[in-house]
């Protein structure tokens, strides 16, 4: 049997405690199938086995303290990683650019990578905390991302609630595509950037010819 | 230069991957959400409870206790997993049970038909 399958039955027995504790660890970095926890919750509780509020303060309360898990990692507990990254090839160009990431998108970052593109959110956490993003401002935009992730997936389970695998198949490949679309446009403006100077070098040698 | 030209090739490389990556996924998100919109039931796994294949197939508990031979129980919560272990069963073998009484159910109570007495059902 999947490790899906013992969580959601975990979940559908026990409640609560495992959707805690599933999010947490999943949310500080280990992936595990937090997306259909969250949707199967959301249908616990139109079959009336869970009530939503506890489901929506539980999840959230999980999830932004895996966060801060991971966001004390990358600060605190993250130097020796760090320090062996370094030592690689290009090591320290990495964590740079890491780090010059965060601090450019850091709220942004964070919200959207709470709910919307939700395959990075643990590795911002870790980058987030080794850059030295302010923690209170982490932390705000952190739980503002989290709650309205959990409520959005919460209800899409009430919503669907007799459908979730088919539902979380759907979100989990959507939420790549969203990721994927947006390192498209993050290299296919590099690629125009790479085309740019060119075109201005052959423009420049075509008007010295021209006043020649 | 050669390093400018080098790191060129890796970035037109990057994106025309992420592209066709992106692309696959949309493929698979849109040909998920046909197949949803046209296939009501999902797939029984043991990690479901009674009265969620019973929320999710529209066929009332009782008639999968019934099937089971095990007594309707309010709130059960178990997944199909543990049952079958209760009941010394293999879990491919309650998931038998359960899609032969659905296919019953549904050959004798067709769509629109009233369900039957709605003992073991969630409130």
């Amino acid at each position: 049997m999947s490790i899906t399958d013992q969580l959601l039955g975990a979940l559908s027995q026990y409640g609560l405690p495992v959707l805690f504790g599933v999010i947490v660890i999943a949310a500080a970095g280990i992936p595990l199938p937090i997306s259909m926890m969250l949707v199967a919750a959301g249908s616990f509780v139109e079959l009336g086995e869970m009530k939503l509020w506890q489901v929506i303060v539980v999840a959230s309360a999980g999830a932004v303290l895996g966060d801060q898990i991971g966001y004390a990692l990358g600060r605190w507990g993250g130097h020796h990683v760090v320090s062996r990254i370094q030592r690689r090839e290009n090591g320290a160009a990495k964590i740079a650019q890491a780090e010059a990431f965060t601090k450019r998108w850091g709220a942004a970052g964070v919200f959207f990578s709470r709910w919307l593109i939700t395959p990075l959110g643990p590795w911002l956490n870790l980058t987030s905390g080794m850059a030295g993003y302010p923690w209170m401002r982490f932390f705000v935009w952190d739980v503002l991302g989290e709650v309205l992730w959990v409520v959005l997936y919460v209800m899409l389970g009430k919503l669907f609630s007799d459908r979730v695998q088919a539902l979380v198949e759907i979100l989990g490949n959507l939420a790549w595509v969203v990721v994927g679309l947006i390192v498209a446009a993050i290299l296919g403006w590099k690629v125009l950037k790479y085309m740019r100077p060119s075109a201005t070098m052959k423009e420049e040698k075509d008007t010295s010819r021209a006043l020649t | 230069m050669k390093r400018a030209g080098w790191q060129k090739w890796i970035v037109l490389v990057s994106f025309a991957l992420v592209v066709v990556a992106t692309g696959v996924f949309a493929v698979r998100t849109v040909r998920r959400a046909m197949y949803w919109r046209l296939h009501h039931d999902e797939v029984i796994r043991p990690w479901m409870s009674i009265p969620y294949v019973a929320h999710s197939y529209g066929v009332p508990p009782h008639i999968f206790y019934q099937a089971l031979g095990i007594p309707p129980q309010l709130h059960d919560r178990r997944p199909l997993k543990q049952i079958a272990r209760e009941h010394n069963r293999s879990v491919d073998e309650v998931i038998r049970v359960l899609h032969e009484a659905i296919a019953r159910e549904r050959a004798t109570h067709p769509t629109g038909a009233p369900p039957p007495p709605d003992q073991g059902r969630s409130p």
